[in-house]
């Protein structure tokens, strides 16, 4: 296809998208008003309103899962939240409706934060286990607690709200309006993954020790995360509990949660359609399957496995990806990215970065065992040693992956010995992971805005400029023209590159590379040498660790050596690489030549 | 000629509708699946014997019942969903069910709306206080329960330091009030009253509390029946022999059987009691002969239900839900199975309860206590 | 004197009960060690053998609308529990090929997902062949149970207690004193790493569910004299169990005993010096507050990521 070809197929593609999304509108518009037109039973309405409130909460499941990683097993505690707020508040309280419904979006949204503060330190099963905990504590509460709950006999009597004077009473014009509110929700929840916010909560979800690393501030992430989960799953609650007048215990309890938990990942975790269709999906199967009376949960049972098995991102990556197949990639327009700003002056001779004492040790094990170091600005040091000699694990802890158990740690005359991983990006250390670690289902350009979006990154704010600095990024390594290609499909070659560029659109002045060299072959080798060279050449300093000599020596300035967790020798790599000890520590003769 | 041959046409053609009548339908919301499957299968047991027997005789003004059963799920919105599926449909004349007191709460207001006569099994005195007209309650409520254990015994029994153990569900809770109200109008206030949540495995604190607080006569409200069996044996275990007068669950089926022997010699109040009267016993000969199991409360009332509909259709003489509600309601002095039916204004069938005695595995009956109001 | 032997009955039913956590809780931490995976469906297993009980004791009571023909059976106790243990068997074979294998290469949480999808066919399709009433069945010995020093010892929770022992001593020994134990434990450390070694790898899994499954079963076998049979009975223990194993520090088998001990002793004196109707609660809060404060559990050891 030509140049030509693609300019005239783009705008004849354009129209039909336009077309497409004005057809999707119209429907979306239409469809709760065909109550008002055709007469609709109550039964098919009550479907509807399930399904609407539904799938507020599940909207929540896919913040949370869908996009954060984190699970959640509590959504029908965040529900019920909403629900009894909406009931407590009006009934017996005598509060205006919008009252207590903002008063149930602060509980659920102060209990969602709590929980969200619990991943501080679990993750995974324990997470798991902790939400289970939560929503257990939750339901019992709810029915023994009966001088305030009104324990099992549930409150009856709940009427819906009025809009702006007009009392919503008539279940279709409720309908509408729960219908307009679910619109907003999903556009919000759909919007969401191309912010700022949103990426940060990708990148968690994708790896979080490469996220904290590059700067996400990965724990107040999932905490939004939560909190924005359990406010959805209180405005669910709430315009559930105003629609079907009367709310039980029962309602809200773990099984519900599990019901919530199914519903997004049968439609797919991953996009707020998805959430929708699978709510709509997991309220009329059992209506259908009513035939089959007792083996339906049954069948149930083994289509969640099923679905688990052979559909992993849902119905709706089935059908996203089956879309991506057919849809050509839009074409990209390269030429007009400034080149990457990388300069760092350098005023001062502090060192850039300074380690006294440093100690790791892991139980009886001493990884790093009293360490001094210095690395001069506008320099490229390596640190090198044979296998375990606490390299790794150094370069962790200047990171901050590990705190010390003893020594200091300066960054360019500030003491970071004490902060976060992200904070310390935030002050401008970048870096490479040995095995690589970028966020697999993101674009290049994503993963590196990721990185540009650290704190303190001296550059313009505003997605425009943010966008910018992540293909200046990538025009610097050389593959620009890959931007849009989702990172789990590239080369490994690239992806080191990607990882790179990540790196510099933090702006870094401290670059840590962790075995930048593995896996590439002698050419790719020698590109990295260059690059490495011209990144010095903009003041940045570099931290390295790698096994190839030949590339040790072409490209440092001074090299460390470790042995058992202390240095053993520093200098040139003139001085260094012909120093008895070093010879002694990792081949015990003579050097035979420059590659280990 | 013409005029002889066109109606015998006629005739033969209006005869066509009577023979093929077209049936009355009566549905049944029903927990068929979820936690409480096994009191709906017994509850489709006893709807089923009697519209069998009653289709077996011709049916109700000549017309055959066809049953319409809709399952609930065992929950709440189940229930909403069941009885706006089955009001939604047209053409059916009245709803059996369910028997669980929160579901009936929750799909109130959708009976109201439907607008068609709901004969419901639940004992929460407060269904039949929400002004809808269009509930029944064909079991005595939870009022009348407590109000004749704390008559048999305070004034039977001559007992006066009771202990309330209660599951705090929406029945237990509510029948522990009621009972503590029933008690103080006798001038009795309970010395222990112990809640747990269903399906606790141990009961041992609450047996330690009831040795404890030196009580002479125990009164539960327990709902499930592995509760009731563990309860039962380890209140044996150790070595409480008080008196105890339950809730109808104590005598069911299932209970009995758990129990075994942990529950010989316990008194209960119950509204189905196969002893109390001909109706009562004919129905559980009947039921056993068909389906090979005693018969309990989760199969009777529904029974009764059915009977309650075909007498008052055929009293109306139509299947309109205004005149089956207004015939309905004008029941009075007819015996079913659960007891002498007399509907208030309220939509309350029945007004007292049995009190039976476990006698060694079987349930006797010892007498049955009426309240006028 | 009353309130000591007060309190030792709330010990022992903490104890009694402890043990049947702590069985469940050893299936379920064994099949983490050897695939990562948290089975929700554990608790099931136990329900599963105890349904195989009373098929080979009583029979299956049939079910005209699926077309299951009802029989009667009546073989002795001792061989009704062999039979059990091989329906187990089996059953942990299946689930190992059905809802683990198609899913090992993948993270946890669809795996998870999958165990609770397991979990309500399970259930249901148990709820479908023998219909919902909840069964009776016998206690192992003849005897109901000792009374000494005003504390009742009910002879099912002895059996409990004594068979608790024997599977962990039994575990112990199998695992660190035989070749096949050091083969599980092996693939359960490093399954690349054993599979290098010529262990055959995904053997060594499906044994570890088969006896974890085993082991569920016969936790149902035991306690359901006791809280009868019905099919929701997994479930509510499972939840405790996971629990346990938490506390006392996932993924440690040690430790998974000793949580599930201590979260029946929790209860039960919860129930008895505070409040009943919440005595689930405070287990929970336990929970908690272990994985708030020490998450690593009682003898976990704590993991960094490595980078």
């Amino acid at each position: 296809m030509n140049d030509a070809a693609v300019k005239n197929a783009a705008p004849a593609r354009a129209q039909n998208n336009v077309a497409g999304l004005l057809v999707l509108a119209l429907a979306a518009i239409a469809l709760p008003l065909i109550p008002f037109v055709l007469p609709v039973s109550d039964y098919v309405l009550n479907i509807i309103m399930n399904s609407i409130t539904y799938a507020m909460a599940v909207l929540g499941m896919v913040v949370v899962l869908g996009y954060t990683g984190q699970i959640n097993l509590a959504q029908a505690a965040f529900f019920g939240f909403g629900a009894y707020a909406v009931a407590l508040g009006t009934l017996t309280y005598g509060m205006h409706f919008w009252v207590s419904f903002a008063l149930g979006l602060v509980v659920a949204a102060v209990a969602g934060l709590v929980l969200g503060l619990t991943t501080l330190r679990l993750g995974g099963h324990y997470l798991a286990m902790i939400t289970i905990s939560f929503q257990q504590i939750f339901d019992l509460i709810i029915v023994n607690w009966i001088d305030l709950t009104h324990g099992p006999d549930g409150i009856a009597g709940i009427e819906p709200p009025s809009l702006f004077g007009f009392h919503l009473t008539d279940k279709r014009a409720y309908l509408v309006f729960c219908a307009v509110v679910l619109y907003l929700l999903i556009w919000f929840v759909w919007w969401l993954p191309s912010t700022r916010l949103g990426r940060a909560m990708r990148a968690v979800r994708d790896n979080e020790l490469a996220a904290e690393t590059i700067g996400v501030h990965t724990l107040r992430t999932k905490v939004i995360a939560f909190t924005m989960s359990a406010v959805l799953g209180g405005i669910g609650g709430a315009f559930y509990a105003a629609g079907f007048s009367y709310i039980s215990p029962d309602n809200f309890n773990f099984a519900r949660s599990v019901e919530f938990l199914t519903m997004v990942l049968l439609g797919g975790a991953q996009s707020p359609f998805g959430a929708a269709l699978g709510t709509v999906l997991l309220i009329l199967l059992p209506e259908w399957l009513r035939f089959l009376k007792n083996i339906y949960l049954a069948i149930y049972g083994i289509s969640v496995i099923l679905i688990m098995v052979f559909m992993p991102e849902g119905i709706w990556g089935l059908l996203r990806n089956a879309w991506n197949k057919v849809r050509k990639p839009r074409p990209l327009a390269v030429e007009s990215v400034p080149a990457l700003a990388l300069d760092i002056k350098l005023e001062h001779s502090t060192p850039m970065l300074k380690l006294e004492n440093l100690q790791k040790h892991f139980g009886g094990l001493k990884a790093v065992d009293g360490i001094d170091l210095e690395v001069a600005p506008g320099t490229v040091h390596a640190l090198i040693g044979p296998n375990g000699s606490g390299k790794t694990t150094s370069l962790n802890v200047v990171n901050g992956i590990y705190k010390p158990t003893a020594g200091k740690i300066a960054l360019d005359g500030i003491d970071v010995t004490n902060l976060k991983p992200h904070d310390r990006a935030g002050l401008g250390m970048g870096r490479t992971f040995q095995n690589i670690r970028l966020f697999q289902s993101m674009t290049a350009l994503e993963n590196v805005m990721v990185g540009a979006q650290r704190e303190n990154n001296p550059i313009e704010s505003g997605r425009e400029a943010l966008t910018q600095r992540a293909m200046a990024a990538l025009q610097f390594v050389g593959i620009a023209d890959r931007a849009h290609i989702v990172v789990r499909s590239l080369p490994y070659g690239t992806q080191r590159l990607v990882e790179i560029a990540r790196a510099l659109a933090g702006y870094p002045k401290l670059l840590l590379l962790d075995e930048p060299g593995a896996g590439l072959n002698q050419s790719e080798k020698q590109e990295l040498v260059g690059l490495l060279k011209r990144l010095r050449g903009h003041g940045l300093t570099i931290f390295l660790i790698d096994h190839d000599m030949g590339v040790v020596e072409k490209v440092s300035d001074k090299i460390t050596v470790l042995n058992f967790g202390k240095k053993i020798a520093e200098g040139t790599p003139q001085d260094v690489l012909r120093h008895p000890d070093v010879i002694a520590a990792y081949l015990g003769e003579a050097p035979a030549s420059g590659t280990a | 000629m013409r005029r002889l041959s066109f109606s015998l046409v006629a005739a033969a053609l209006l005869c066509i509708p009577a023979l093929a009548a077209d049936p009355i339908k009566i549905g049944l919301v029903n927990e068929t699946t979820g936690p409480n499957a096994e009191a709906g299968s017994y509850t489709v047991n006893g709807t089923k014997l009697a519209v069998e027997e009653i289709n077996a005789k011709g049916g109700i003004l000549g017309r055959q019942i066809e049953l319409r059963i809709e399952d609930n799920q065992s929950t709440n919105p189940g229930t909403v969903l069941a009885y706006s599926k089955l009001t939604g449909e047209g053409g059916i004349t009245a709803i059996v069910g369910p028997i669980r007191s929160t579901q009936i709460q929750a799909a109130s207001p959708t009976i109201q709306k439907g607008g068609i006569p709901a004969l419901v099994g639940g004992t929460d005195p407060s269904l039949t206080k929400v002004n809808n007209p269009w509930i029944f309650r064909v079991r005595p409520n939870d009022s009348y329960s407590s109000r004749v254990i704390a008559d048999f015994g305070v004034n039977s029994l001559q007992l006066k330091k009771w202990a309330i153990v209660h599951s705090t569900d929406a029945f237990g809770s509510g029948g522990m009030k009621a009972l503590t109200t029933a008690l103080q109008s006798y001038g009795v206030t309970p010395v222990l009253i112990q809640g747990y949540t269903n399906n606790s495995q141990d009961y041992t604190p609450i047996v330690l509390a009831i040795k404890k607080s030196g009580a002479d006569i125990l009164a539960t409200y327990m709902t499930n029946s592995q509760d009731l069996g563990i309860f039962a044996k380890q209140l044996r275990q150790l070595g409480v022999g008080i008196p105890w007068v339950g809730s109808p669950s104590i005598v069911t089926d299932t209970a009995m059987k758990l129990a075994g022997p942990a529950l010989f010699g316990t008194y209960a109040v119950a509204d189905f009691t196969p002893g109390s009267g001909a109706e009562a016993k004919s129905f559980a000969e009947k039921y056993k002969a068909k389906y090979k199991l005693d018969a309990d409360v989760y199969s009777s009332w529904a029974y009764d239900a059915i009977y309650v509909l075909k007498n008052a259709i055929e009293s109306a003489k139509s299947t309109e839900p205004e005149k089956v509600r207004a015939a309905i309601l004008a029941i009075c002095g007819w015996k079913g199975v659960e007891g002498l039916y007399c509907f208030d204004k309220n939509g309350d069938g029945l007004h007292g309860y049995n009190v039976v005695r476990n006698e060694n595995g079987r349930v006797t009956y010892l007498k049955h206590i009426d309240f006028k109001d | 004197m009353e309130a000591l032997a007060n309190n030792l009955q709330v010990l022992f039913q903490g104890l009694a009960l402890g043990s049947i956590y702590a069985l469940v809780a050893l299936g379920f931490v064994l099949i983490i060690r050897a695939t990562n995976v948290v089975n929700f469906a554990q608790g099931d297993f136990a329900m599963l053998g105890a349904y195989a009980m009373v098929l080979f004791l009583v029979g299956l009571p049939g079910n005209t609308d699926l077309g299951i023909p009802g029989f009667e059976t009546g073989v002795p106790y001792w061989l009704a529990i062999i039979l059990s243990v091989v329906v187990m068997t089996l059953i942990g074979l299946a689930f190992n090929y059905g809802v683990y294998y198609p899913l090992r290469n993948r993270s946890f949480l669809p795996v998870l997902i999958s165990t609770l999808g397991a979990s309500i066919f399970l259930q249901n399709t148990i709820l479908a062949i023998f219909n919902p009433q909840p069964r009776p069945l016998e206690k192992l010995l003849s005897s109901d149970g000792v009374t000494i020093g005003g504390v009742f010892l009910d002879s099912q929770y002895l059996v409990i207690l004594v068979f608790t022992v024997c599977a962990v001593a039994f575990q112990y020994f199998f695992f660190e004193h035989t070749l096949l134990g050091k083969k599980l434990q092996a693939t359960s450390q490093d399954k690349d790493m054993a599979r290098l070694l010529g262990i055959p790898v995904a053997l060594m899994i499906a044994i570890t569910f088969i006896y974890s499954s085993v082991l569920g079963g016969m936790a149902g076998i035991l306690i359901a004299p006791i809280l009868f049979v019905s099919i929701g009975m997994g479930s509510i223990i499972a939840l405790k169990a996971f629990a346990a194993t938490i506390i006392g520090g996932f993924g440690d088998v040690a430790g998974a005993i000793v949580g599930g001990i201590i979260i029946g002793v929790i209860e039960s004196f919860a129930a008895y010096y505070i409040s009943v109707p919440y005595k689930d609660a405070y287990a929970f809060l336990a929970l908690f507050l272990v994985l708030l404060f020490r998450p690593q559990g009682i003898f976990g050891e704590k993991v960094s990521e490595k980078a």
